[in-house]
Parts: C-alpha cells; structure tokens; sequence
C-alpha cells in the first residue's frame, strides 16, 4: 500500500459483486433483444478496457484495434475450417482461440518493434494502416475468403439459448480484461505507464524501462482483443473482411474510452453501454442519424469534458465533500 | 517487359499522382502548420465534388469554372471549423484530442451529404475537357490530362502564394514558431484560422478534379484522408513541393503495382509504403518543410 | 578511489564538435564542479553520461565499468541519477508520487521505497506540498523536487544540472543545503552551475571546460585564479 495503490475500498467490493450477480440473472430475465444489446456492452466495452491497457495510461492511442480482433475472428475462423470435422465445437473454439491468441502475440510484437518508437499521431496513424493493411490482405488473397465470407461452427450448449451462451462468454472474456487491467494499473508496470503519459524522456531517465512496459501492455491490450474477435466471430456465425476488420470498431472503442472517463476501469463501461443504448434503442429507427450522433458526442465530450462522465462526477463529488466540510 | 505498356502506365501514374497532390496539399498545410491532423479532410474533398454538382445541376455552371465558388464555400466551412471546434481542442488539450475532434466532424459532416445528396455514386462532367491524345501508342486521357492541369496550376498557385504574398509568408512564419511570429505581429490565431480555410478550400477544388476523374461517393472520405496521410507522409510535410512529390510517388506506385502485380494489390502496396515511411523517416523525403528536427 | 572517469570522450553534430578529447576523473563523494561559459558542451556532457547521447568517440566508466552508449533507464539503474535545470517533474502526479517513483525505479529498486521517499521529502524540505500536483509548485519548489526525485533514486553520483539557475537568494541557500546533506550521505555529486559563488561555497574541485575543450581543473580558489579561465569565463560572465 502507497500513494499509488491505495486499499480498494470494500464499497467497491460490495458494488461489483452485486454487478456480477446481476449480471448472471439478467439473461434470464431479459428479452432476446435486450440481451443482445447486454451482449454488445460487454464486447466493446470489455475492449474498451483492453484498449485502455497501453491507450489510457500513456499517449499510445492505437487507431487500428480492428487489426487485432479482426484477427482473431479470421484465425480461429479459417482453422475451425481445417480442423478435423468429427470435433466437437466447444473443442474447435477452444483450439482456435489458442491458436488466436498466438498468432496476436507474434503480430503485435513483430509490429511493436517498429511503431513503439512512434510518437503520438505517427503511433495512431502507423496503427491505422497496420489495420488496413490486414483488411486488404484478407481481402486480396482468396485463401482468407475475406471478400465472399465463411461460415463458422455454431456452438451449442444445452439449457441456453445462443444469445444467453454467448452473452456468458462475452462476460467471461469482459470480468477478464477487467481483471488484467485492474493488476496491470496497480503493478509496477502501470505506474511505470502513468509516468511514460506523463513524460517518457523523463520516465526513461528515472529508471522506468519504458520500452519494456509499452511492449508488455501493448500485447496485452493485441492479444485480448484478439479474443474479443473470436468470440464475436463465433457469434456472428458467418464473417468477412467487412463484418470484422471495421474502421468504426477502432474508434469506437476510443469514443467509448473518452465519453466515460480515460484512465478508469467504470468509465470506458459506461461509455459503451450509453453509446450502444443510445443509437441502437433511442435511434433505433433513425440509422442515418447515428454517426451525426457519435460525431457529436465525441466533440461534445472532448471541449466539454475532457475527463469524461467519470471525471465530471468526481468533480460534482469533490465539490459536494468540499461543501459538506465547509471550505469553499 | 513491354515498353510501351511500361510508358503508358508511368503516365498514368503521373497523372494520378498529381491530382493526388493537389488532393493533399490542404491536409499537408494543415498538418505543417498547426501540427493538427485533419480527419475531415476526406469529406472536405467529397463535398467540393457535392457543391460542384449542385453548381452545375442548379445554374448549369461547368465543374471547372466552379473551382472558384466551390473553393470560397470550403474556405469558410474550413475557418468557421478551426475558429470553433479545433482552437477549442488545441488549446484544451494535447494533438491527439485535435484528432478525435476532425474525427468527430466529419462523421457529422459526412451525415449531412448523406442527407442532403444522398448515398448514391455520383460523377460530375465537365465540357471543357481537352482532348485526348496519343503519342506513340501511349493514351493520355483528355479528362484525366485536364485535371492534372488543373491541379498543377493550383498547386502552383499555391506555391507562389506562400513565398511572395505578405499573408503566406505569415503563414509560413507560424508555422515555424508561432511564438516568435506573434512577436512579430503576426496573430498566430488568425493564421490558424486562415490556414484551415485555405486547405480547405484546396480539397473542394480537389473534390471537383477527383469527381470529374472518379465516380464518388459520401463513404469515400476515409479513403481520401488516408491518401492525404500517405501522400504527406511520403512527400514530406507542410509544403507544395512535398505534397507534388509524395502526390507522384502514390500515383506511381498505385498504377505500377495495379497494372503488373495485379488490380487488387494498390492499396496493399500504398499501405506498406506508409507503415515503412512512418518507421524510416515519418517525416517524409522532404522531412517537415517548416521545422528543422522534431 | 574515482567513481567516474571519462576518457577522450568526443561529440560531434554534423559539423560542430561539442565536445572535444575530453578528459577527467571525479573522485568518490567529492563535490565536483563544472563550470564554463553558455555552449561550453557542459549540457552535452551530461547527456552523454545519463545515456540520452552516444558520444562520437570516448569512453565513460563508472565504478569500473564501461557504461558507453547504455540506455538511460540503465544508466539511472546502476545509481547514476541527474536533476535537470528545466524541471521536469510530472505535471499531473502529486510530489509524493513523483518521488516514490524514482524510488521504486531507482538503484536499489522498490524495496523500503516508501522510507525513501519519506527521507528524500524531508531533506528536500517538502513536505509541505506533498499531496500538491506537481504542476502547482514554484521554481523554487520544483528544483527541489527535482532533486528529492534524484535522491530517492539512491544513486552513488547525482548529476545536478544548474540547481540553482534563476532562484533567489533564499531558494539557493535552501539547494545549497540540499546538495551538502546530500553530500554527506555518502553520494558524488557532479554539478553543473553559473553561480560562481555557489561553485565556491559547495566544491571540492572545480573543472573549466570551453568549447568543448577542459581548461582548468584543481580548487575553486586555484581555477578562478587562472588567466585563461579569466578571460574565457570570468571575462564574459563580468562583462
């Protein structure tokens, strides 16, 4: 315990297991429908938090995210196409996201070495067109049936439904990141980050092995929403290149990030679940509106509220305990 | 190996790449001087293509000669956004929140083409073109011919524009150091201001050019910023000359790798030849025209 | 016994040669002192040694050992920590958890580095601000964080970069007394300062470097007296 890594308060405990077990009752409460706007909560938003492992510590904003999920959805896809007919689907999952996450730890540390030396846009921009260049590859070459799409195995578990077994494993990889965030913030290692955020030269100066901490955090955050993409492939059912290597995950993913409050574990939660909430329910019948609205949002939040929804309710909670002590 | 295939196909790359430039050099300014990266660059572009077939559907008025209206209209589309969103964001925060910023505006913008021209692929015509020529096999195409005339007399224009007239040697003052500059008299955020206007008004009249050439459609502006990311990170950044060079490097390799590794591999290529820049030299060939080292 | 030695050590950049053939040993706990008119190379010195610059040719060995071209973080890892004359704390950390990092990434690590901290705030005299974001702080404030970020990095040799550059009578005398207790502790500080009356008061020996090249070495007393050291420092510095 020091000034960095206070005792997490037991309110906290306490509110996060009612979460989790709300969590686990919701699907059998909810309609189809509902939970699979659950579903997408706790998808982007868990990858959100993945992002934020290099993206919310340090100025290393990654623009191409898709690379990695998009990679994850093809590789456990493609194998599952290979792999012995006779197994059963839970076993092909299983294997694909080994598989998965291999391929996305030699990806992002072959891709690490060059663009971990970038700074700022150069990084965003450099991870764009690493994502791009993935898609069009896809694309390009007939082998990865990115263009036309594939099929991959539905997985069935009897006593659930699609919807609510998927819902579960979204959860699952979401109580995951949340967990390797929350250990990767309270390490050596997030402190080392917070510093790189602050000023890398002088991080570098004092000891902190940057590029070590940038390479541990940036194939966490690869190697985690490479999963992400697995799931979703599974769930999906059918993908291409266009159903997963998508522009508008990569952002979102900062959109999401921005709007709750970066640097916090709630925030990019919040974030998802407001955005997904807004466009898919409250705009649910006006599709054309929805990027007006995201645009909107985002420059809302970022002249408004730099911090994000976290932020401002950490300003109005300090100004009522400022009020309720008597300063001014 | 043909030659004349060989011949044809640098030729149209030239071309390409030309308009290419013209099509970048607002980006590449913005960039050099403010150091902001203008995401709605792309649909700054496709709506000088919009206003242009407005132009030419409402008062019958030819894609070229409304070059001038279409540039104005973009010019004050551009300032109007940096006087508001962008000196908001630049001020309240690092580069990176100028990114999100463009971002999020040209989501805004690019719904209200939609609502306005509609979804569909659309081209402009011009009857002004010249006409098309063939030399020794070779085919130059009149309209394509015509448009990178157009873009070079531009980026001349341009050209000129920075280092003789009083307001463009301002411009390149800021951007070397705004501080010194506003010592000086310059008002740093006049420039800026003004900055942005002008590229902007750049990409409207590259957004003519381009729809006389290419059908277009509203979903084709990352596209277009990610050609004028490409062609600045090429080139080098914040200067005509870089923009040209970057501009004819992507044309070049566009047409070569299109026409003899095959149609689907350009954009492969393009996006290679980015990531490989930005890790040897991200400042471009011609590195930063502005600042010495960064 | 020496604890850094730098040996023929020479910088080039592009065609101005910063520093030239330079040569000298510091002595274990000692005061040591750089001083030279404004380019002398002193800045691009200490670049070298903390790792941020590869020299053109030279070598430096610290404790024995060649440390050459090694990264910063390893460098600052073998107990080599420098306090920059620009501040550069930071910005949005408070003064406890600026401190408690260059303990934690320090020489020794991040054992007993909430005692560290603790002693390098108090010898640092800032307890007062500790829960203050480092961005909040005066100069004068900040120089001592600077240093307090030094020694709770439990380094052997504290580089000082112009500790008291820009400080009024009060905060120099506070850096002063900052430098001397550190001193004491056991670590060699070498310094780099304008203030021909600090560089009096704290060294033990004082080296005059201009353009790149070492003029002067010995005592305060016996540099300030030479001629050459006169009229390349003094001389402009008096001017």
């Amino acid at each position: 315990m020091d000034a960095f890594n206070g005792r997490i308060p037991a309110g906290i405990w306490g509110l996060s297991a009612v979460l989790l077990a709300a969590a686990v009752m919701l699907p059998f409460m909810l309609s189809p429908f509902q939970i699979r706007l659950a579903q997408q909560i706790l998808l982007f938003g868990g990858m959100a938090v993945a992002w934020q492992m290099l993206g919310g510590f340090t100025n290393y904003w990654s623009f191409g995210h898709t690379a990695f999920f998009g990679l994850g959805a093809f590789a456990a896809g493609l194998l599952a196409q290979q792999l012995d007919p006779s197994l059963s689907v839970a076993v092909k999952l299983a294997i694909g996201t080994v598989f998965a996450i291999g391929l996305a730890l030699v990806a992002a540390l072959a891709i690490a070495i060059p663009v971990l030396n970038l700074r700022g846009i150069y990084f965003a921009i450099a991870m764009l067109a690493f994502a791009e260049i993935l898609a069009e590859i896809t694309k390009t070459f007939d082998a990865f049936h990115g263009t036309s799409g594939f099929p991959l195995p539905a997985l069935l578990v009897p006593g659930l439904t699609k919807v609510q077994l998927f819902y579960f494993l979204f959860l699952l990889l979401f109580l995951t990141n949340i967990a390797v965030f929350v250990w990767l913030r309270r390490s050596r290692i997030g402190m080392g980050l917070t510093c790189i955020g602050q000023d890398e030269d002088t991080a570098a100066m004092l000891g902190i092995p940057t590029e070590r901490y940038k390479l541990v955090a940036f194939v966490l955050s690869a190697v985690l929403t490479a999963i992400g993409g697995v799931l979703y492939g599974y769930s999906l059912g059918f993908i291409s290149t266009g159903s997963v290597f998508r522009i508008d995950i990569s952002l979102n993913l900062i959109l999401y990030t921005m709007l709750g409050g970066i640097g916090t574990v709630a925030g990019p939660i919040i974030g998802a679940a407001l955005m997904i909430v807004l466009t898919q329910v409250v705009l649910g019948n006006l599709l054309d509106l929805h990027m007006m609205l995201t645009g909107a949002v985002l420059i809302a939040m970022v002249i408004l509220a730099p911090k994000g929804l976290m932020g401002l309710a950490r300003k109005a909670w300090d100004r009522r305990r400022g009020a309720a002590e008597g300063r001014p | 190996m043909n030659g004349t295939l060989l011949f044809q196909t640098l030729v149209d790359g030239l071309i390409l790449g030309g308009i290419f430039s013209l099509s970048a050099v607002g980006f590449s300014l913005i960039f050099g001087v403010l150091g902001v990266v203008n995401l709605a660059h792309g649909v700054f572009i496709l709506a000088g293509a919009y206003i242009g077939l407005w132009l030419k559907g409402a008062l019958g008025l030819d894609p070229l000669a409304a070059i001038p209206v279409v540039f104005l209209v973009l010019a004050v589309i551009g300032g109007a956004l940096q006087r508001t969103l962008v000196s908001a964001a630049v001020q309240r925060g690092s580069l990176m929140t100028s990114l999100l910023i463009t971002f999020g505006a040209s989501l805004i913008l690019r719904d209200l083409l939609i609502l306005a021209f509609g979804p569909d692929i659309q081209s402009l015509s011009s009857t002004w073109l010249l006409r098309t020529y063939h030399v020794g096999g070779v085919v130059i195409d009149g309209a394509r011919a015509t448009g990178l005339l157009a873009s070079l007399v531009l980026l001349a224009m341009l050209a000129i524009a920075l280092h003789a007239m009083k307001v463009g040697r301002a411009i390149r003052a800021t951007a070397q150091q705004s501080f010194a500059a506003g010592l000086c008299g310059v008002d740093s955020n006049r420039i800026y201001t003004l900055t942005f206007g002008v590229s902007a008004g750049f990409a409207g009249a590259s957004g003519i050019i381009i729809g006389m050439i290419n059908p277009f459609s509203p979903f084709d502006d990352a596209y277009w910023t990610l050609n004028a990311f490409v062609t600045v990170v090429l080139g080098g950044v914040g200067s005509p000359v870089g923009a040209l060079l970057g501009g004819l490097m992507l044309g070049e390799i566009s047409t070569l790798s299109s026409q003899y590794i095959g149609p689907r591999f350009p954009n492969v290529f393009i996006f290679c030849a980015l990531l490989l820049m930005l890790i040897v030299r991200p400042n471009g060939l011609l590195g930063n025209a502005y600042k010495a080292s960064v | 016994m020496t604890i850094l030695s730098i040996e023929g050590l020479t910088r080039q950049f592009k065609g101005l040669r910063a520093i030239q053939d330079l040569s000298f040993a510091v002595e274990s706990k000692s005061i040591t002192s750089i001083v030279g008119p404004n380019g002398a190379g002193k800045s691009t010195l200490f670049n070298m040694i903390s790792g941020y610059l590869k020299p053109t040719a030279g070598h430096i060995l610290f404790e024995g050992r060649e440390i050459t071209g090694k990264a910063p973080h390893l460098v600052c890892g073998m107990g080599i920590a420098r306090a920059f004359q620009i501040a550069k704390p930071f910005p949005e950390l408070s003064v406890e958890k600026n401190v408690l990092v260059a303990a934690t990434f320090g020489r020794l690590g991040p054992r007993d580095r909430q005692a560290t901290t603790e002693h390098a705030i108090e010898v640092c005299h800032l307890a007062e601000w500790r829960h203050q974001p480092a961005s909040a702080l005066s100069i004068g404030n900040l120089r001592r964080l600077e240093l307090a970020r030094a020694i709770a990095a439990r380094p052997t040799l504290l580089l000082a970069d112009e500790p008291c550059a820009g400080l009024n009578e009060t905060e120099t005398r506070e850096v002063i007394d900052v430098l001397s207790t550190i001193r004491k502790s056991g670590v060699t500080v070498l310094l780099v300062e304008h203030d021909i009356k600090v560089v009096r008061r704290v060294s033990d020996r004082v080296i005059v470097i201009e353009a790149g090249r070492k003029i002067a070495d010995g005592t305060a007393s016996q540099v300030f007296s030479e001629q050459a050291v006169i009229d390349a420092y003094l001389g402009t510095a008096g001017a």
